[in-house]
């Protein structure tokens, strides 16, 4: 598969992750297993520098694929 | 637009807020900007719940009054009840006996519309005078009448031949 898909399947996936530990986070919380909350919460925060770094990333590989 | 400046505009089309070439189209490069940004999103919206849970760890959400003597156990035969004030002076309670060792405590404010409840012996229920509601004994939990919450239950602890009264049980709806 070609790198430029894989890191928009990368970037869905993302998205998807961010949806499930979102909703994980809320139900644990409801059922007052408030450190897995927490955990869900650490999860949700790791994941957007993660996202920002591969937005940047394919901006960056796309320009150098344009030129060359 | 001077020469139609009526609303709506009498124009055969829908496109004369479109000002640039494509640009309601959402590229790859746009698409791929939005999720990192709902990411974003998603980021800073989990911070209350993280923050909360954090509170709740740390115990804050569970506030204990300082102890407060209701009343003797001598002086309060099984099946009497006795009003006091937790925690503050102004929320009144009533402390009941129900067994050898067995005190249930409620704020004694209905949850309908507040008025004080009254344990009523011979019929062993809580009685809310105002609309007729009832309250269980044994749980707070209304069985007739208009209320449709517990009465708040207060946790009390038995020390030294006298009740005392601990702190209020979180409310669960």
């Amino acid at each position: 598969m070609k790198a430029k898909n894989m890191r928009f399947i990368l970037m869905c996936m993302v998205l998807f992750l961010n949806i499930i530990f979102t909703q994980k986070m809320v139900h644990q919380y409801f059922y007052e297993n408030y450190k897995n909350a927490l955990i869900y919460c650490a999860l949700n925060l790791v994941i957007f520098p993660a996202a920002l770094f591969l937005y940047k990333y394919d901006v960056k590989k796309l320009k150098g694929a344009d030129r060359g | 637009m001077e020469k139609n400046n009526r609303f709506p505009f009498e124009e055969d089309n829908y496109t004369h807020n479109i000002n640039r070439n494509n640009e309601r189209k959402l590229d790859r490069r746009g698409f791929m900007k939005t999720l990192a940004g709902a990411a974003g999103v998603f980021a800073v919206s989990s911070l209350p719940w993280g923050a909360l849970a954090a509170k709740e760890l740390m115990g804050l959400g569970e506030k204990e009054y300082p102890h407060q003597k209701i009343t003797d156990i001598a002086a309060i035969p099984i099946g009497d009840s006795v009003e006091f004030a937790f925690p503050g002076e102004h929320d009144s309670a009533l402390l009941i006996r129900l067994g050898e060792n067995k005190f249930v405590a409620y704020q004694n404010a209905c949850t309908h519309l507040r008025c004080p409840v009254y344990w009523v012996k011979a019929e062993g229920e809580i009685i809310c005078p105002c609309h007729h509601g009832k309250f269980d004994v044994k749980t707070g939990e209304p069985t007739a009448g208009p209320p449709r919450r517990p009465l708040p239950e207060i946790i009390v602890k038995v020390e030294k031949g006298a009740v005392y009264a601990v702190k209020v049980k979180r409310y669960e709806g």
